[in-house]
């Protein structure tokens, strides 16, 4: 009985925390990496992290809008790798002018989210078994379309979002990540297609029951974070100057952590955007962290993916 | 104790929270009769059967089973003594042969060394066999049980429960799925050659001339209380349903006078293959019309095949004499028909907050060129919070951390603020106190004072009675009886509910 009740307090605090969680968890984060590593509390580092966190965050974004709908896209780090694949080489190879080779990853990266939607709203397969049959269809193509092989001597708008800087400071990626931020948070919070996710994913038969379009709306939502994904794409080849269809590859699980990490149910209904901005710099501190305190890059994946799990379960502890 | 008492209980009690859903029952059962239990939904007959089953533990009260003291904790334990019960929900596993289903977690085991066991499937089947030619089944017991249609594997269900040594076998509503023909066997067979084994069996049924066919005596159910036991030779059906009726709605609530317009929604012959067949009605604007039955009769699924959430096969909805096409519940909402969801969980988004659950059906006008009109959406919340009386700290509360009352409230409000011409309810007091339901009446009177058309279905007799101008009762898939004015009578309605004809 005595117990129970102490159960009880404990999940409370928990959840009295919740919003403020990433924040404290950013915050502990911070001072503990300031104390053990010198180079971690600079300007220039700083600035780093956030650049760092940008192709991760943008994706994240979107990721956040399916996870609150109640789905997951596994083929997100494909898509990536696919979308900006199509941008370099209609660039390149095709000729086009840069800016149209930009709108065709654009409509690329777009078209595979719909695709995705499409099929899991027609046909009621899995949200995640479609994200694994894109995951590797749409790298596949990445390979063909490429030939496995790098493209470089991208044109100026191609590494505009990637590599220049506004007022000769703050980088361009930081600026394209708060446009987008600010995109994804006006969608969840004031248009149609946000509510709606919110709806599908707390109660798919109460949306369906008041009239919402649930198979059109997944569609709209898949697609809205494929649009999201080749904005990440257009950062990504600018950041390393070329193309390649092995960029993003566990990008997915990136994404996914730093949604969860920042709050949102990953059974969907609940989240927000702040959160996971908040995750995802939270992931881009980490991994800078433990570069700067030398950890091996395998240990590195080894620690994602333990932060993963203990965030999922601490998440469903507290719901629990 | 007498001595011929297979079973005896004492003074059982049994409460949930906001419900005493057995109220000092007294009950006995002799060794190798048939003993019926009947009563109105949620009168505690299956709450009963759940205790001595083992799925429910008692709050006080004594049972002697055999001359002891008995309580079971778990299903197994009631089994190994000797009392089973075969479910109305089945919980057969389709993926396995009937004698797997029959002998599941009992398996026979050949043994060839202390590491290897295997189990005896050679056995197992004969054993079925041997059970299916005991009760004369014409069963397959190597055929899977999803390859078996829904009756026989109700006849499956229970030959589970009495695989094993049964004294005392319970039967919840096991005709409900069942064809005549099935019935036939279940009573020839099955129940018949069980009492020649004087196994005593207690059945539940919502068809009275059911318990008049096999039982010897009948036990009544009303709110959780035990009314009346009869021997059934000395009994008759008016005497049943008048002691399963009789309870009064809260005299706290006068329904007022409205005025009743011309016929606005009509539903004629709708079927859905299995749930309901040829089902007919017709609302006015300005009426309540009751939809009456006994659980399982299809009231729930006539209403959501009328919305499109259940695919019908045939049948034709009008509105103000013109027929519409409903697919799905968009296009019933745009006919201007709302279905308030007999299971809250079915209608509320949980981690929205009131004002976005209130909001949900009408999304196209607080959302303006898929933007949202925040004064509108606030306005909304605030109006019926107000309106309503919705116990909230605020409208951005979630609607989870409501109570039962206030939840249905935000549930009806969607729809009131959807603007819809016809409501249908379906429990819509289920699970929500007394203060709350006479709220819940006053809302309906003011969507008639508003000229709306209101279908209400409800489990409690009183409030069918009390609220409803007219009222159809349904009985297995059908709509057997129409009652108006002074024939909308708890008697009558209970009389068609449990299968009687005028």
């Amino acid at each position: 009985m005595n117990n129970t009740r102490q159960n009880g307090g404990l999940i409370k605090r928990f959840q009295r925390v919740t919003n403020l969680g990433p924040l404290i968890a950013l915050i502990i984060l911070v001072v503990f990496l300031s104390i053990f590593c010198e180079s971690f509390l600079t300007v220039n580092n700083i600035f780093n992290v956030i650049q760092q966190s940008s192709v991760n965050l943008i994706i994240a974004l979107g990721m956040t809008v399916v996870i609150i709908s109640g789905g997951i896209d596994l083929s997100v780090g494909s898509n990536m790798a696919l979308s900006g694949s199509i941008m370099a080489l209609v660039a390149t190879q095709v000729g086009l002018p840069p800016f149209l080779a930009l709108l065709a990853g654009m409509a690329a990266g777009t078209a595979v989210g719909a695709f995705n939607g499409f099929v899991i709203s027609r046909t009621g397969i899995p949200d995640f078994i479609m994200g694994l049959g894109m995951l590797s269809a749409a790298r596949g193509l990445a390979l063909v379309l490429t030939g496995g092989l790098p493209i470089s001597g991208l044109p100026p708008t191609l590494v505009f979002a990637g590599s220049t800087t506004a007022f000769g400071v703050i980088p361009m990626s930081v600026i394209v990540s708060i446009i987008m931020v600010s995109i994804a948070w006006f969608v969840l919070n004031y248009s149609h297609l946000g509510r709606c996710a919110y709806a599908i994913g707390g109660n798919k038969d109460a949306a369906r029951a008041s009239g919402i379009d649930v198979a059109n709306s997944k569609v709209k939502i898949y697609a809205l974070l494929g649009f999201f994904v080749s904005i990440a794409a257009w950062v990504q080849i600018g950041r390393i100057y070329s193309a390649n269809a092995n960029m993003g590859s566990g990008q997915e699980l990136q994404a996914i952590a730093a949604v969860i990490i920042g709050g949102t149910n990953l059974f969907g209904g609940e989240g927000n955007i702040i959160g996971t901005v908040f995750g995802a710099i939270i992931m881009g501190t980490i991994s800078n962290g433990l570069n700067l305190l030398n950890v091996s890059s395998f240990w590195q994946e080894f620690f994602i993916g333990s932060i993963i799990i203990v965030v999922v379960v601490i998440d469903q502890l507290r719901r629990s | 104790m007498e001595e011929d008492r297979l079973l005896e209980v004492r003074n059982l009690n049994k409460s949930f929270p906001g419900v005493q859903a057995l109220d000092n029952v007294d009950f006995d059962l002799k060794q190798g009769e048939v003993h019926a239990l009947v009563g109105e939904n949620g009168a505690g007959k299956s709450t009963f059967l759940k205790i001595l089953s083992g799925n429910l533990a008692f709050d006080s009260g004594e049972i002697y089973y055999q001359g002891e003291n008995y309580e079971a904790n778990t299903t197994q334990v009631a089994r190994e003594k000797g009392i089973s019960m075969a479910y109305q929900e089945l919980s057969l596993v389709p993926s396995l042969t009937v004698a797997e289903n029959i002998f599941l977690g009992d398996y026979e085991y050949k043994t060839q060394n202390k590491l290897i066991t295997f189990i005896d499937w050679k056995y197992t089947r004969e054993r079925a066999q041997k059970l299916m030619d005991l009760y004369n089944l014409d069963i397959n017991v190597t055929k899977k049980v999803e390859e078996l249609g829904v009756g026989q594997q109700q006849l499956v269900e229970i030959m589970r429960a009495v695989a094993k040594d049964v004294n005392i076998l319970m039967l919840d509503e096991p005709t409900s799925a069942l064809s005549q023909e099935e019935i036939d066997i279940l009573f020839n067979n099955i129940i018949s050659e069980m009492k020649k084994e004087g196994t005593s069996i207690i059945y539940i049924s919502h068809r009275l001339e059911e318990a008049f066919q096999i039982s010897d005596r009948v036990t009544v159910f009303r709110d959780g209380e035990q009314i009346k036991t009869m021997d059934i030779v000395e009994t008759d059906r008016d005497e049943i349903v008048s002691l399963m009726v009789g309870r009064e709605i809260d005299d706290r609530y006068i329904k007022p006078k409205g005025t009743i317009e011309k016929t606005y929604l009509e539903v004629e012959g709708l079927t859905a293959e299995g749930l309901i067949e040829n089902c007919s009605l017709k609302v006015k604007k300005g009426e309540i019309v009751g939809l009456s039955g006994l659980m399982g009769a299809g009231r729930t699924e006539l209403a959501k095949t009328m919305i499109g959430l259940l695919e019908k096969d045939s049948g034709v909805i009008k509105i103000d004499g013109k027929k519409i096409n409903i697919q799905n519940p968009n296009d019933a909402l745009n006919a201007g028909i709302a279905y308030l969801a007999e299971d809250r969980s079915e209608s509320l988004v949980y981690p929205l907050t009131v004002s976005q659950n209130i909001t949900l059906a009408n999304l196209k006008y607080i959302f303006e060129h898929g933007i949202l009109h925040k004064s509108r959406e606030r306005a909304a919340g605030e109006k019926y919070v107000e309106e309503l009386d919705i116990d909230t700290p605020n409208i951005k509360q979630k609607v989870k951390y409501l109570s039962g009352g206030n939840q249905q409230k935000v549930a009806l409000a969607r729809w009131i603020y959807s603007d819809v011409d016809v409501f249908i309810l379906d429990e819509p007091t289920r699970g929500i106190d007394v203060g709350a339901k006479i709220e819940v009446y006053h809302l309906i009177d003011e969507l008639l004072a508003n000229n709306k058309a209101v279908l209400l279905i409800s489990s409690e007799l009183p409030e069918i009675v009390s609220l409803s101008d007219r009222v159809y009762v349904m009985h297995s898939g059908q709509i057997v009886a129409e009652y108006e004015g002074e024939q909308i009578t708890q008697e009558n309605i209970m009389h068609s509910a449990t299968g009687g004809t005028n």
